[in-house]
């Protein structure tokens, strides 16, 4: 197979549609090598690989047994990242995230102090069961997450590119958990749910998993491919009318807006910016692996549950009537598109 | 003035030609500038700012053909609009038509608001033509193009893409070679052009038909009101509708005409000369309808009530008829009394002084309510216990009717018939009206004038005036003595204290007479 984007990470002059192209193949055998592993799920599939590309961070929300742990492995393997898990439990320190300053032993027999890194140095974090840590463990990963960086004992360390987090959080067991903030919920790129397979799935699950061997996952792109692949979508152009819907879309979630009623009744703070950029750069990157130039609607509608249900707060009315994060965006996004048409 | 105001508030100072194109330019280009800053919020600028830039030479074609598509959008924009003003216009040709007997004016203002309907139509659409941009976002969302071709209309400006521009340009270039832009947007006829045929055709026969003839609504409308169907449906109602009028006038005037004076009443006898050729015809049913009441009159004890009680005791039938002659006869020449009186008062006011049938209704209405004590006392045979106590009678005509009411068709009886017809034709007893009967019995038993009204003393009659009140009401029925009736009826007994002192003279009269008669 030739590829426009080498091994080693350079462009090799290749004309940029040529490495769309290279961009869209890939990650079709990304999902082709994951598929080996994780059976179905490709609404979760996609969303990671959206996100891996678009330089955000997942929040997997799903129940126990679902594969998402083996999701994240797998995806490791696939893209030849570094990968560590750390198993959030009530009594992690951040210290045990971030790593600390310890006393070392040089040749010469001197002693210093030097930094520790944590596990959080690596490329792909597994972040199992975010919310069993306390909110003080939760926060070490802020800076992570955001700036790329960690800061011990005034001193910043910057992580290695790419650095991918995805966290994973059951939503039934939730004695003994401490709900995440909502500063460290907007950094998450995508919430997205797992579901429970189908029969067809299921069956399948059970013929992978019981009988022979299990299946051996290959790499096909490395951190370099995936950082140039990251400067790729963000050529990809969008259209104003576009653009417009995102903002018409994010602006409607906020209960200010008094065009919308169901915003002003039931939410109680809306999606930040981020939202809005969430949903292009994820935009971009669907239009690619979609084999477009372009953002389109149908990528802002696909994208907007995973980029807004977490970035939205309902108020007492909200969970009093039984109403979601999900169905609300739905309603607010047909209302935003009947009165664009 | 509003302008005036504005511009003044715009330029502060005196107003002028000057002052006032400053402020209005001030403000157009204040529109303008807010315009430009926030090209987001007006898709059409933002589309007509695409429209104005120049554009890449590869993209001409592409442009070419949204140019083409546009003029069709528009042609069928047009067509819609004005097929459906032109509908609008039909429905009112229509309507005309079918209304008004002169069309040539309407004819010319239709015309007239089709033209300026049309004009505006097509001003309008022009003002809000679709844009290059937005033309090539209906073509995509036709084509299913998942907006490449606004994308690439939107880049278009760059003359030299590269990378990423220039792909999607390719890209949205070569869908585009496989489709047939111009297929998704036909000039076609609006939806509504059958609906519009029908309705030439439905106004050519209208005017084809108005040519010799009258508006066809008119003429249905008339057809309609003559037919006996609409009449049966109708008349019940005007009937009803009357006689709810004339209980409310009926409420509404008893009290002060329970104190009201003779001649007043004299005054209104005069405007009724309409409702006495009604009262004949009821007084002829009424007689109809008694002559099948006493024809049982013996057998039936009830009918021996329905005679005047006379006084205390139990008096034979004879007895009873003699009495009854005697009071009719005064009855009777009171009543003629009444209508000549009546009579000369009409004659003097002339043909001018004939009021309308409805005011003559109200007036007799009240003349009738003002002498209810007499009628009231009319019905008291009716309601009259069987076991015959006969209580004093008030000197009213009507209860020697029943015993000779078979030739002289008193009214009086149980039944409502009856009952009407005695409020029409009994009310000459003590007022100035009378029946025909009654003027015939006048001249067949001569009796010197009564007063119009006696002296209801007795608890019985006021007891029995309450009574005559139900029966008004159309509730016949036989006289129920209980605690309300006579709680209602001392209620009542005190508009009778105001009886003329004729009345009281005329029952002593009677009584004489009946205590001669009986020794």
């Amino acid at each position: 197979m030739t590829s426009s984007v080498g091994t080693e990470g350079q462009t090799g002059g290749q004309p940029l549609g040529q490495q769309a192209e290279f961009l869209s193949e890939k990650m079709s055998e990304v999902r082709l090598e994951i598929s080996k592993a994780i059976v179905g799920q490709t609404e979760v599939v996609d969303g990671v690989l959206i996100a891996l590309l678009a330089g955000g961070h997942v929040l997997l929300e799903g129940a126990p047994g679902l594969g998402k742990t083996m999701l994240v492995r797998t995806l490791a393997q696939a893209v030849a990242l570094k990968y560590s898990r750390i198993q959030f439990t009530p009594d992690l320190m951040p210290a045990d995230v971030i790593g600390t300053s310890v006393v070392q032993e040089n040749g010469d027999g001197r002693k210093s102090l030097g930094f520790q890194p944590g596990p959080i140095f690596t490329n792909l974090l597994l972040a199992d069961e975010i919310n069993r840590a306390t909110p003080k463990t939760q926060s070490a990963l802020l800076e992570a997450m955001q700036e790329k960086q960690v800061t011990v004992a005034h001193t910043s360390h910057l992580l290695e590119e790419p650095f991918f987090v995805m966290a994973t959080q059951n939503p039934l067991e939730m004695e003994g958990t401490y709900p995440l903030p909502e500063a460290q919920l907007d950094r998450f790129l995508f919430k997205l749910r797992v579901p429970y397979p189908g029969r067809e799935d299921l069956h399948d699950i059970l013929d992978r998993t019981t009988q022979g061997n299990p299946a051996v996952v290959s790499p096909v792109v490395n951190g370099t491919q995936i950082l140039e692949m990251r400067k790729i979508v963000r050529t990809v152009p969008v259209a104003p009318h576009v653009q417009e819907h995102v903002v018409k879309l994010t602006m409607a979630t906020h209960p200010e807006n008094r065009e919308n009623l169901l915003a002003s009744k039931y939410i109680r703070y809306g999606s930040s910016p981020r939202g809005a950029q969430t949903l292009i750069l994820g935009g971009k990157v669907r239009a690619l692996l979609d084999g477009r130039y372009n953002v389109s609607m149908e990528d802002i509608g696909a994208l907007m549950l995973p980029a807004l249900r977490h970035r939205i707060i309902l108020n007492f009315e909200a969970q009093a009537d039984g109403r979601t994060p999900d169905d609300l965006l739905e309603e607010i996004a047909g209302k935003v598109c009947a009165k664009q048409k | 003035m509003l302008l005036r105001e504005k511009i003044k508030s715009l330029v502060p100072g005196q107003f002028s030609g000057r002052g006032c194109f400053s402020a209005l330019r001030n403000k157009w280009l204040q529109i303008c500038s807010e315009v430009r800053t926030q090209p987001h919020a007006n898709k059409f600028v933002l589309a007509r700012t695409f429209d104005q830039r120049a554009c890449s030479p590869e993209l001409h074609g592409l442009i070419e053909t949204l140019k083409t598509i546009r003029k069709r959008i528009l042609a069928n924009t047009l067509l819609r609009g004005w097929t459906r003003w032109f509908v609008w216009m039909l429905v009112g040709l229509i309507a005309v038509a079918t209304v008004s007997a002169k069309l040539a004016g309407a004819l010319l203002f239709i015309a007239g608001m089709a033209a300026i309907g049309a004009a505006a139509i097509l001003v309008w659409t022009w003002r809000n033509r679709p844009s290059n941009y937005e033309t090539a976002r209906r073509l995509d969302a036709a084509a299913g193009m998942q907006d490449r071709l606004p994308t690439a209309v939107y880049l278009c400006g760059v003359e030299h893409p590269d990378g990423m521009i220039d792909e999607q340009r390719k890209d949205t270039l070569a869908r585009l070679k496989k489709l047939d832009p111009r297929g998704f947007f036909p000039v076609q006829l609006p939806g509504n052009m059958k609906r519009a045929s029908v309705l030439v055709l439905v106004v050519a026969g209208l005017f084809a038909y108005r040519v010799h003839h009258r508006p066809p609504l008119l003429s249905l409308l008339q057809t309609t009101a003559r037919s006996q169907l609409v009449q049966s449906i109708f008349s019940p109602i005007v009937h009803a509708m009357e006689k709810d009028l004339q209980r409310t006038m009926a409420l509404v005037n008893m009290k002060p005409n329970a104190t009201g004076d003779e001649t007043r009443r004299a005054d209104a006898a005069s405007n009724t000369e309409d409702l006495w050729k009604a009262n004949d015809d009821k007084g002829a049913d009424a007689q109809e309808q008694k002559d099948s009441a006493d024809a049982g009159a013996g057998d039936q004890p009830q009918d021996s009530l329905q005679a005047p009680g006379s006084q205390e005791g139990t008096p034979t039938g004879e007895a009873r008829q003699q009495d009854s002659n005697s009071q009719s006869q005064q009855g009777k020449s009171g009543s003629e009394n009444a209508d000549s009186k009546s009579q000369q008062q009409s004659e003097q006011q002339g043909p001018e002084g004939r009021q309308s049938l409805g005011q003559s209704l109200m007036q007799a209405l009240k003349n009738m309510m003002s002498n209810s004590p007499s009628q009231q006392s009319n019905n008291r045979a009716n309601q009259q216990p069987p076991n015959g106590q006969g209580t004093p009678q008030s000197g009213n005509s009507q209860q020697p009717g029943a015993t000779e009411s078979d030739k002289r068709g008193d009214s009086r009886g149980n039944s409502d018939a009856k009952q009407k017809a005695t409020q029409t034709a009994s009310e000459g007893a003590g007022s100035q009206q009378g029946s025909k009967e009654l003027r015939k019995d006048q001249e067949t038993h001569p009796v010197n004038a009564v007063p119009d009204r006696v002296a209801l003393e007795a608890s019985g009659f006021k007891e029995q005036t309450r009574m005559k009140i139900a029966t008004e009401t159309g509730t016949a029925q036989l006289a129920v003595r209980d605690q309300s009736s006579r709680q209602d009826a001392v209620i009542n007994g005190a508009e009778q204290e105001n009886i003329p002192a004729r009345y009281r003279f005329y029952v002593q009269r009677y009584f004489e007479h009946a205590d001669n008669g009986k020794h």
